[in-house]
C-alpha cells in the first residue's frame, strides 16, 4: 500500500493536451474518485500511472519511488478495466493467478490467494470456468479479483460499472466500497457518473479538458463549488445558473436576471468579489426550491414562474419551469401537492443556498452558503 | 453441378483408373505403378523431399509471419513494411521462381545472394594479392593452401631467391618495379620475391631485365622447428631482409594469406542445397501472406486484454506469449493448414528455381507426377498412380479443416 502523488503531470498527444499540469496527491488507503465528462482525460490520469502511456512532462509517484519510467509490470498497481479485460482463453482460476504466475509466486500460495479472493467475493463456484460462461455481474467480479488477488500498492478502476445494469451497479458500487475498506488498499477510480463519485470517493477530483477543477470531500463539491463547471457537473438534477446584472440601491442590493429580482441581504454584495464590470452568474439548485407560501419571511427570494413539464418520480417531481425568459429546473417535495403543466407558480428560495459566481472567469464570486 | 461432375469428378475417377493401366494405356498392370511410386529412387527423393516441405515450409512461414507482424504492429511505417512483404504475393510463382534463379546464381558476379556472401567474407577473410602465382622453380616446395617454402634452409649470410610464375600482369601491384638482388650481409637473411617470368623466355630461378619485384607479399622465417621467428614485407623492388640474426639454419617461406582464392560462391542450385534454397524462395513468397493475416488477426485482440497483462506485472515476452499466441490460435491454424495444404501441391517454384540437372534432387511428388506425365516419359500410368498417392496425402488434411470450418460456423 502506498500513496499516489500527480507532481504537475503533463499528457501530450502531438497536437492535443489530454492532461495538462495536475497535481494531485492522494494518501495511502484514501478512495479518490477522478470524475469528469468524456473527454476531460481522466482516464489518461489513470493510464498514466498505470503505465501505460507515457508521462510527457512532470512527475509521478508511487509511495516514494518516482515511476514515470518503470514498466507497468513493475508498478504494482491493479487495474480494472470498463471491457473487464479477462482472458478469455483462460479459466476463472487462471485469470486470478495470472498476475501471481507472472511474478513467481510459488504454486501453493497461488492456490491458497486465489482461493481466498473468490471466497472474498463469493464466486468459489465459477473458478473453473471461462470468462464466456460468465453474466457480467460475474465477469466484473472476476476483474475484481484479478486486482485484489495480487495485493497491490492501489488499485486503479476505470469505469468499472458502466458495463452493468442499474440495480447490479448500485449493489456493485456498494460491494466494492465495502471491499476497499476491508483492503484498505490506495484506490483511484475513474467515473463520468456524478452519482458514482459521490456516493464512492472519500474524495473527488473533477477534470476538465485535462484541467484539474477543484479536490475535495464530496459535501464541499456539493456545497462549496470553485467555480460553474463543478457547481454543474455535481448534482443531480443539475444547479440552475442564471446570468444576473448587480445593483445597488440606497444600501438595498439586488440581483436582476431576464425573469426574476433576487433581493440580497445588506451588505451582501460587498463581500463579493469580482471586477464588477462583467456581471455575476448566480446558481441554485433544483432541490433547494420550494413551493411559495403565503407565510415566507425574509431571508427568502421568490421567484414566479410557469410550469412547463413536469417528470414524476414517486416521493418528488421534476419540474421544468421558466421565470420570464430564463428556464429553470425545481425538485420539489410532492407532499404539496402535485404541480400542474401550465400553471402559475411562485418558487421560494433560501437566500443562504445562493451561489455567486464572476461570470467572465466563472469562479465562485462568493458561497453565500455556510 | 455439371461443372463440378465435368471438371472435377470425371477427371478424378479416370486418373484413378487410368493409373492401373501401363504406359500405353492399353495393359491392365494391377499395383505396378503404385510398386514403381514406392521403390525408384527418384519418387523415393520426392517423397523425402515432401516430407521435408512439409516439416518445414508451414511452421516456417507461420512463425515468420508471426514475428513481423508483431514487431511490425507499433512501427511508424508498419503498412509501408507490410505492403513491401506483401509484394511477392503480387507476382506468379513461377516469376518468382525465375528471380530466384537469378539470385542464387553460383558465380558472384551473377547471383545477388554469393555476391553479398563474397563482399562479407572478402572483407573479414580478404582474398590473397596472388590468388593464380605457382613458384618458377622446385626451390620453392608447398601448395596455395600451404604456402611455399623454400627447399633448401638458409643461413644468415646468404640470399633467399622467391621466383614465382604463374601470375596475371593485372594482379602485379603497379608500384612493383624491376626485381634487383640484394647484397648479401652477415648476420642477415636477405632476398628478393619477384615475377620469375620474361616474355619471351629468360630463364627460370633468375633475375633477370623485364622481372618485376613482388611489393607487399608476407615474407615469414622459420627456424628449424618450424617456429615462426619474424615476418617482414617485401619492397617495390621485390627485396626483403630480415637483420640481426642469430647462426643457424633458417626456411624462409611466403605465407598462404597471400595465395587466398576470392570467395567463389556457394552452389545454391547444385544438388545438396537445392531444396533449402526453393524453400527460402518459396518462403519469401508466402511471408507476406502470412503477415497480413497475421496482422489482421493481431489487429482484433482488444487492447485492453494486452494492458491488462502488462499491469498485471507480465513483461512483453510474457504477454507475447501467454495472451497474444493463444489469441492468435485460430489465425495461426488457418495460416499453417492452409500453407501445408500450399506445400503438398508445391511444384511451379521448383521446376522454375531448380536446374534440369538438379530436378530430380529438387524433385516433389507434384512435380514428380508432371515429370511422369510430360516431362517426355509421357508415362500417364505412372503419373495417375503419383497424383492418387498425393490426392490421398491431402485427403486428411482437407478433412481437418472443412471439420475446423463446420465448427466454427
Amino acid at each position: 500500500m502506498a500513496s499516489v502523488t500527480y507532481d504537475d503531470v503533463t499528457k501530450e498527444f502531438d497536437e492535443t493536451v489530454a492532461v495538462d499540469g495536475l497535481d494531485l496527491e492522494i494518501a495511502d488507503g484514501e478512495f479518490l474518485v477522478l470524475v469528469g465528462p468524456s473527454g476531460c482525460g481522466k482516464s489518461t490520469a489513470l493510464r498514466m500511472l498505470a503505465g501505460l502511456e507515457d508521462v510527457s512532462r512532470g512527475q509521478l509517484l508511487i509511495g516514494d519511488r518516482p515511476v514515470n519510467h518503470v514498466p507497468p509490470a513493475e508498478r504494482d498497481v491493479a487495474m480494472v478495466f470498463q471491457s473487464y479485460a479477462l482472458y478469455p482463453h483462460m479459466t476463472v482460476y487462471d485469470n486470478l493467478a495470472f498476475g501471481l504466475r507472472n511474478k513467481k509466486v510459488p504454486k501453493g500460495e497461488i492456490d491458497q490467494r486465489v482461493r481466498n479472493a473468490a471466497q472474498i467475493l463469493d464466486m468459489e463456484s465459477l473458478i473453473k470456468r471461462k470468462p464466456k460462461q460468465l453474466s457480467g455481474g460475474q465477469r466484473q467480479r472476476v476483474a475484481l479479483g484479478r486486482a485484489i488477488v495480487r495485493e497491490p500498492a492501489a488499485f486503479l478502476m476505470d469505469e468499472p460499472l458502466s458495463n452493468l445494469d442499474a440495480a447490479l451497479r448500485v449493489q456493485t458500487r456498494a460491494e466494492i466500497l465495502k471491499l476497499q475498506q476491508r483492503l484498505g488498499t490506495t484506490t483511484i477510480y475513474v467515473t463520468h457518473d456524478q452519482i458514482e463519485a459521490m456516493t464512492m470517493g472519500d474524495r473527488i477530483a473533477v477534470l476538465r479538458g485535462g484541467v484539474l477543477q477543484q479536490v475535495g470531500k464530496p459535501e464541499e463539491l456539493y456545497t462549496r463549488p470553485r467555480n460553474v463547471f463543478v457547481a454543474r457537473f455535481i448534482g443531480s438534477p443539475a444547479m440552475n445558473v442564471v446570468e444576473v446584472e448587480s445593483t445597488s440601491d440606497n444600501g438595498r442590493d439586488m440581483l436582476t436576471s431576464k425573469g426574476f429580482e433576487i433581493d440580497l441581504p445588506e451588505g451582501m454584495l460587498a463581500k463579493v468579489s469580482t471586477d464588477g464590470a462583467d456581471g455575476l452568474t448566480v446558481g441554485f439548485r433544483p432541490e433547494h426550491l420550494e413551493l411559495s407560501g403565503a407565510d415566507d419571511g425574509s431571508g427568502r427570494a421568490r421567484i414566479p414562474a410557469v410550469v412547463d413539464v413536469v417528470e414524476y418520480l414517486g416521493d418528488e417531481q421534476l419540474v421544468h419551469l421558466h421565470a420570464g425568459e430564463v428556464p429553470l429546473m425545481a425538485k420539489l417535495s410532492v407532499d404539496a401537492g402535485r404541480v400542474e403543466i401550465g400553471k402559475h407558480v411562485t418558487l421560494a428560495l433560501p437566500l443562504g443556498k445562493l451561489h455567486l459566481f464572476d461570470r467572465k472567469t466563472e469562479l465562485s464570486a462568493t458561497s453565500a452558503g455556510p | 453441378m455439371i461443372s463440378v461432375g465435368i471438371w472435377i469428378v470425371y477427371p478424378a475417377i479416370r486418373t484413378f483408373a487410368r493409373s492401373f493401366f501401363d504406359r500405353s494405356g492399353t495393359d491392365f498392370v494391377w499395383f505396378d505403378n503404385y510398386r514403381t511410386v514406392f521403390t525408384s529412387s527418384t519418387l523415393l527423393t520426392a517423397i523425402k523431399n515432401n516430407a521435408i516441405w512439409v516439416g518445414v515450409v508451414p511452421a516456417l512461414v507461420t512463425s515468420i509471419g508471426l514475428v513481423l507482424a508483431v514487431l511490425t504492429e507499433r512501427v511508424r511505417f508498419a503498412v509501408a513494411f507490410r505492403i513491401a512483404i506483401f509484394m511477392p504475393m503480387a507476382i506468379s510463382l513461377f516469376a518468382a521462381g525465375v528471380i530466384w534463379r537469378i539470385e542464387y546464381d553460383q558465380a558472384p558476379e551473377r547471383g545477388a545472394i554469393n555476391a553479398v556472401i563474397a563482399g562479407v567474407h572478402d572483407a573479414i577473410v580478404p582474398p590473397g594479392a596472388l590468388p593464380s602465382a605457382l613458384p618458377s622453380t622446385t626451390a620453392l616446395a608447398g601448395s596455395p593452401r600451404q604456402g611455399f617454402v623454400l627447399r633448401t634452409p638458409t643461413e644468415p649470410g646468404e640470399l633467399a631467391l622467391l621466383g614465382l610464375t604463374g601470375i596475371l600482369p593485372q594482379d602485379v601491384a603497379r608500384s612493383a618495379k624491376q626485381a634487383t638482388l640484394p647484397q648479401p650481409q652477415p648476420g642477415a637473411i636477405a632476398g628478393v620475391a619477384w615475377r620469375d617470368f620474361r616474355p619471351g623466355g629468360g630463364t627460370s630461378g633468375v633475375v633477370e631485365r623485364e622481372e618485376l619485384g613482388l611489393p607487399g607479399l608476407t615474407v615469414e622465417l622459420r627456424d628449424r622447428a618450424g617456429r615462426k621467428v619474424g615476418t617482414t614485407s617485401t619492397g617495390a623492388n621485390g627485396t626483403f631482409r630480415f637483420p640481426k640474426l642469430e647462426s643457424g639454419e633458417y626456411e624462409v617461406a611466403i605465407g598462404a594469406a597471400s595465395f587466398r582464392q576470392p570467395f567463389g560462391g556457394l552452389s545454391w542450385l547444385g544438388p545438396k542445397l537445392i531444396t533449402p534454397a526453393v524453400i527460402a524462395a518459396y518462403t519469401w513468397i508466402w511471408a507476406g501472406f502470412a503477415l497480413v493475416i497475421i496482422a489482421a488477426g493481431l489487429a482484433a485482440i482488444p487492447r485492453d486484454l494486452l494492458d491488462a497483462a502488462r499491469t498485471d506485472g507480465a513483461t512483453e515476452w510474457q504477454v507475447f506469449r501467454r495472451i497474444t499466441v493463444p489469441l492468435l490460435a485460430p489465425v495461426l491454424t488457418v495460416v499453417f493448414v492452409t500453407m501445408l495444404i500450399n506445400v503438398l501441391k508445391v511444384f511451379d517454384i521448383i521446376l522454375a528455381v531448380a536446374p534440369d540437372s538438379v530436378q530430380a534432387d529438387a524433385n516433389v511428388i507434384a512435380l514428380a507426377m508432371w515429370r511422369a506425365s510430360f516431362g517426355g516419359v509421357n508415362d500417364f500410368g505412372l503419373g495417375s498412380a503419383i497424383a492418387v498417392v498425393l490426392f490421398l496425402m491431402v485427403v486428411p488434411i482437407l478433412a481437418l479443416n472443412v471439420r475446423r470450418f463446420r465448427r466454427e460456423l
